[in-house]
């Protein structure tokens, strides 16, 4: 009867198995070549983008990817149900990393969200992002019911809940917000009724109220009224909308050319390696240059709903489904943003945008999703 | 079987979802075709006239002064003219400019060529210095030549040309890698310090660009200031030097190859370090033309060449200084024992060695040897001592190490020694050579500079100073380290004190050239041989190429040391008729006032 989800799934492929091959050639790899592809996209864009820089971003960025799509393979290489079993150790280790985080952590942009030991630093948050989606992913893998009771929703909306928290007690409201897609995600795939969702969404307004009036900043604020109203302050946080807009519209059909996008050669556009590193795509490229990044993420996100589908128990689907939540929430985010459909926050582009831990988690998700899709024949 | 049920509504959520992502994607694709598509020839005009731009202001650079503030190079302001690639519609603003600036299109062109990797709206300069009709000229064209921008930038003016020129260098286009290993403090285009004092001390006196932000209108005006963040100046930098004093060194080598070093033996400031031949450093401030570099790189003296640190030559005799004092230090010499006979020659190994003097200087001590210069006492004190204990004491005063001066390119030169033989050469080293080395020939190199700290050594009771050019806060990190007390009995430096002293003043020491009346000048006379001769003609029948160097090393007062002259001449001659009497030119400047003083009382 629980057939699934048991010890019996844990038999690791063995290396000398003939078949090996062939269960490789059976993977679905569509989320790797998109991956790959958008690498080298972002390479090239990355390079152009800190050109007027005295130090160029490409080979650091090189490094981040090949790191990444090591780190990949070895992640493919063990059975992703030791992950998911670990879960709890992962989640207790990084909300006790992240109350340490309030006493002894240092600042760095206005949050209080890093911690050092001698030469190695991060940010645990960065790592409680993953542990939460396991011990999520752990959680409603358990419940074998066609929808969720309000218990198990609100259980399920605590363990997010005690992170994000954490998180933005250390003033990191954008991370803290990195949680949502995921939970939503994960939810409605676990199954929630469209009555809940009712009272999901009011409860969600009643927050953002509640956010406005006492958790925001004033820098905050004035970026979501700046986004409203972008005209009003054009030297402020509008500035950056308005020349985002100005680059990726001056692209017009086939581009400015490689490294002749005036907005950003002009440094008119802030942050061009990182979080607008798709508004120089998007001068440079032109339109069909923005299409071809947009049809690989759909891609990415194609080939991983397909794995999430025929993946062979509960627990591959929803770890499959809370990795690729994350990566397209971002993906969507970012390019929406720079076109400025949304208001502008931190948030990067996975696999372009100039960044190390960033471009390594997302190859890491990459190789788990694939990890899922190499064992969906172990019990043959 | 509901697991399978389970499974399925799962499944079909997933694909609700993966559908919904997929309508949000294309939302946004549809996003771009507006604002790329329906909007883009707009935003395309928005971009081209962006109504914001960011200029960024130049940073004036520090100014370079003596030790009594007098500036050595200041910045004037000077008209440059720029071409916007994006802006021109054919060649004609090009062909124009070539006209207006007399310069041959080819030239431009080739210019341009070079810059094609530059992205098109970057202006890149055509010319600069213009003169008032030339700015005229063009800005009457504006409206026909939009693509010709003319602006103001700060050039550096050098007030006293070649006499200054290697101590302060130049400032070139700053290269590629340059702009690499200098972090975003730069962009290309930029002038930065490419030798001497202006290389050195570039981050002292470079500032920090400005940035502003302004509305203009399309074709490039300036409406209005938004915001600025102003430009910071850069730091002035004092020097040792006293202008005067390397204006009379600078004088002295005037029509010469060589190199005057003066500097203060109290604290090692050095007050002039002048090298000829020159260059005009006012050159680099412009574009140099490719004709004017090649002649400066072929110019057999090489005018570029720094010779007071960059260039090394045998000290000659000046080097008896060290070896008497090696001699008096290892208790081979007293002041009286040995008395040598010199018969104008020494027979050693079966080899003959000439005294510069054929009839020979009869009975010499140490006094006597160091006042005639008589080589002969030095090839019996060579017999004495070997190579390496030479080289000991050659060491301890500096020589054949670097001063660590503050100005780049310094050369160490070269103090022998039996392993340097060994190693260098492959060859054991021979006790004749000792001989040589003993009369400051042979395998040993020292540069001017090194001279002056070993004389101002000699002078101030054994101390050697660290030699530096600059004065106060923004002398580099480390700073001069504080002078340091040779193992030396004083004594034995007062006696060869006293003999440097009747070398000037005696009626026959070989540097009566210098004698100055109401001063105390104190020295040593040196030639150091470019070829060696087994029969010693007059250097006037040599070619010039041929000839001796002119060494001349000194101090004065000599009872209170407060300047130190040494004075070089390539292909000179004879120390103390080429470059003895350069010395007194920079003694009597220098004392100028106190002799005046003592003339009047």
């Amino acid at each position: 009867m629980r057939s699934f989800s048991t010890p019996i799934s844990r038999i690791a492929p063995r290396p000398d198995d003939p078949s090996l091959l062939r269960r490789l050639s059976n993977v679905n790899w569509a989320p790797l070549a998109a991956a790959w592809l958008l690498s080298c996209i972002g390479l090239a864009t990355v390079h152009s983008a800190s050109a007027e820089l005295a130090t160029s971003y490409l080979p650091r960025q090189i490094v981040f990817v090949l790191l990444g799509s090591a780190v990949l393979a070895v992640v493919f290489s063990f059975d992703y149900h030791a992950l998911v079993d670990m879960a709890p150790v992962f989640y207790l280790g990084s909300l006790f990393l992240l109350v340490l985080v309030l006493f002894i952590g240092h600042e760095a942009g206005g949050a209080r969200s890093w911690l050092s030991f001698g030469p190695f630093g991060g940010q645990p948050s960065e790592l409680a992002k993953p542990a939460t989606a396991l011990i999520l992913v752990r959680y409603l893998a358990g419940i074998y019911r066609r929808h969720l009771t309000l218990r198990e929703i609100t259980t399920a909306i605590a363990l997010v809940a005690v992170p994000m928290i954490l998180i933005a007690l250390e003033r990191d409201l954008g991370s803290a917000a990195m949680f949502l897609p995921m939970l939503a995600a994960l939810l409605l795939v676990a199954g929630v009724q469209s009555r809940q969702l009712v009272v999901a969404a009011i409860l969600g307004l009643l927050f953002a109220a509640g956010m406005w009036s006492f958790a925001m900043k004033d820098y905050q604020k004035t970026r979501i009224v700046s986004f409203l109203a972008p005209d009003k302050d054009p030297l402020g946080a509008g500035y950056q909308v308005r020349q985002s807009k100005i680059a990726v519209g001056s692209g017009q059909m086939l581009g400015r050319g490689y490294g002749q996008g005036t907005q950003s050669q002009l440094r008119f556009l802030p942050q061009r390696h990182t979080d607008f590193v798709m508004a120089v795509l998007a001068e440079e490229w032109g339109f069909v240059g923005a299409l071809v990044v947009l049809g690989l993420y759909a891609a990415y996100v194609t080939g991983a709903a397909s794995i999430a589908m025929r993946s062979r128990d509960r627990t591959g689907i929803l770890l499959v489904v809370a990795l690729v939540a994350f990566t397209a929430f971002h993906a969507i985010y970012n390019t929406a943003m720079v076109v400025g459909l949304l208001p502008i926050t931190g948030i990067p582009l996975p696999f372009i945008s100039y960044g190390g831990s960033f471009t390594t988690i997302s190859f890491i998700s990459t190789g788990l999703i694939l990890n899922v899709d190499y064992r969906r024949y172990v019990n043959r | 079987m509901r697991i399978q049920q389970h499974r399925n509504a799962l499944v079909a959520r997933i694909g609700r979802i993966n559908g919904v992502t997929q309508v949000i994607l294309l939302c946004i694709g549809i996003a771009y075709w507006y604002v790329q598509i329906a909007e883009g020839a707009n935003y395309r005009t928005m971009a081209d006239n962006n109504r914001l731009r960011k200029l960024s202001t130049q940073a004036s650079r520090g100014l370079i002064l003596d030790r009594f503030q007098r500036p050595l190079v200041e910045n004037v302001p000077s008209y440059s003219l720029f071409i916007d690639r994006s802006r021109s519609a054919g060649d004609e603003g090009l062909r124009f400019a070539a006209r207006v600036l007399s310069t041959p299109i080819e030239e431009l062109e080739e210019l341009l060529a070079s810059h094609r990797r530059t992205p098109k709206f970057q202006p890149i300069r055509l010319g600069s210095q213009l003169s008032l009709t030339q700015v005229a000229r063009i800005s009457a064209l504006n409206l026909e030549y939009p693509e010709l921008e003319i602006s103001v930038e700060h050039l550096r003016l050098y007030r006293h040309a070649g006499q200054t020129a290697h101590l302060l260098g130049y400032l070139g286009e700053i290269s590629e890698q340059e702009l690499d290993a200098w972090g975003g403090t730069y962009r290309r285009g930029d002038q930065v310090g490419k030798k001497g004092i202006e290389a050195l001390y570039e981050s002292t006196l470079r500032g920090q660009r400005g940035e502003q932000i302004v509305v203009v209108e399309s074709r490039g005006q300036v409406v209005e200031e938004l915001e600025q963040v102003q430009a910071r100046p850069g730091n002035d930098l004092t020097l040792t030097i006293d202008l005067e004093l390397q204006q009379t060194a600078a004088q002295q080598l005037e029509g010469r190859v060589g190199s005057i070093v003066a500097l203060d033996p109290r604290n090692g400031d050095i007050l002039a370090m002048a090298s000829s031949p020159a260059f005009d450093s006012n050159l680099f401030a412009r574009r140099l033309r490719h004709e004017e570099w090649q002649q400066l790189v072929s110019d057999p003296n090489h005018p570029l060449q720094n010779r007071s640190i960059q260039n090394t030559y045998p000290p000659g005799s000046i080097f008896k200084i060290v070896m008497a004092l090696a001699g008096l230090d290892t208790g081979k010499i007293t002041a009286q024992e040995p008395r040598v006979f010199c018969p104008g020659y020494s027979t050693i190994y079966k080899n003959r060695y000439r005294c510069w003097r054929a009839g020979g200087h009869g009975w010499v001590n140490l006094e006597t040897s160091l006042r005639y210069s008589c080589n002969v006492f030095y090839h019996a004190l060579g017999q004495e001592l070997d190579i390496d204990q030479i080289a000991h004491y050659a060491r301890m005063f500096g020589l054949g190490q670097k001063t660590g001066v503050d100005l780049d390119g310094e050369k160490a030169g070269l103090v022998p020694g039996s392993q340097w033989s060994l190693k260098a050469r492959g060859t054991p080293w021979y006790a004749g050579e000792t001989i040589s080395v003993a009369t400051g020939q042979g395998p040993i190199l020292v540069t001017p500079l090194q001279i002056a700290v070993m004389m101002a050594a000699t002078a101030n009771q054994g101390y050697l100073v660290s030699p530096h050019l600059t004065l106060g806060e923004h002398r580099l990190e480390a700073g001069p380290t504080p002078p340091q007390r040779l193992p030396l009995q004083a004594e034995h430096l007062k006696l060869v004190r006293e003999a440097l002293w009747s070398t000037v003043n005696h009626p026959e020491g070989t540097g009566r050239a210098v004698r100055i009346e109401g001063l105390d000048v104190a020295g040593k006379t040196g030639t150091a041989q470019v070829v060696a001769q087994a029969v010693r003609t007059g250097n006037d029948q040599l070619a010039p190429e041929h000839r001796d160097h002119a060494w001349f090393a000194s101090y004065a007062p000599a009872e209170d040391p407060r300047l130190v002259v040494v004075v070089f001449v390539e292909h000179g001659g004879g120390g103390s008729s080429a470059a003895a009497p350069l010395a007194k030119a920079m003694y009597e400047k220098f004392f100028d006032t106190d002799l005046a003083h003592r003339a009047a009382s």
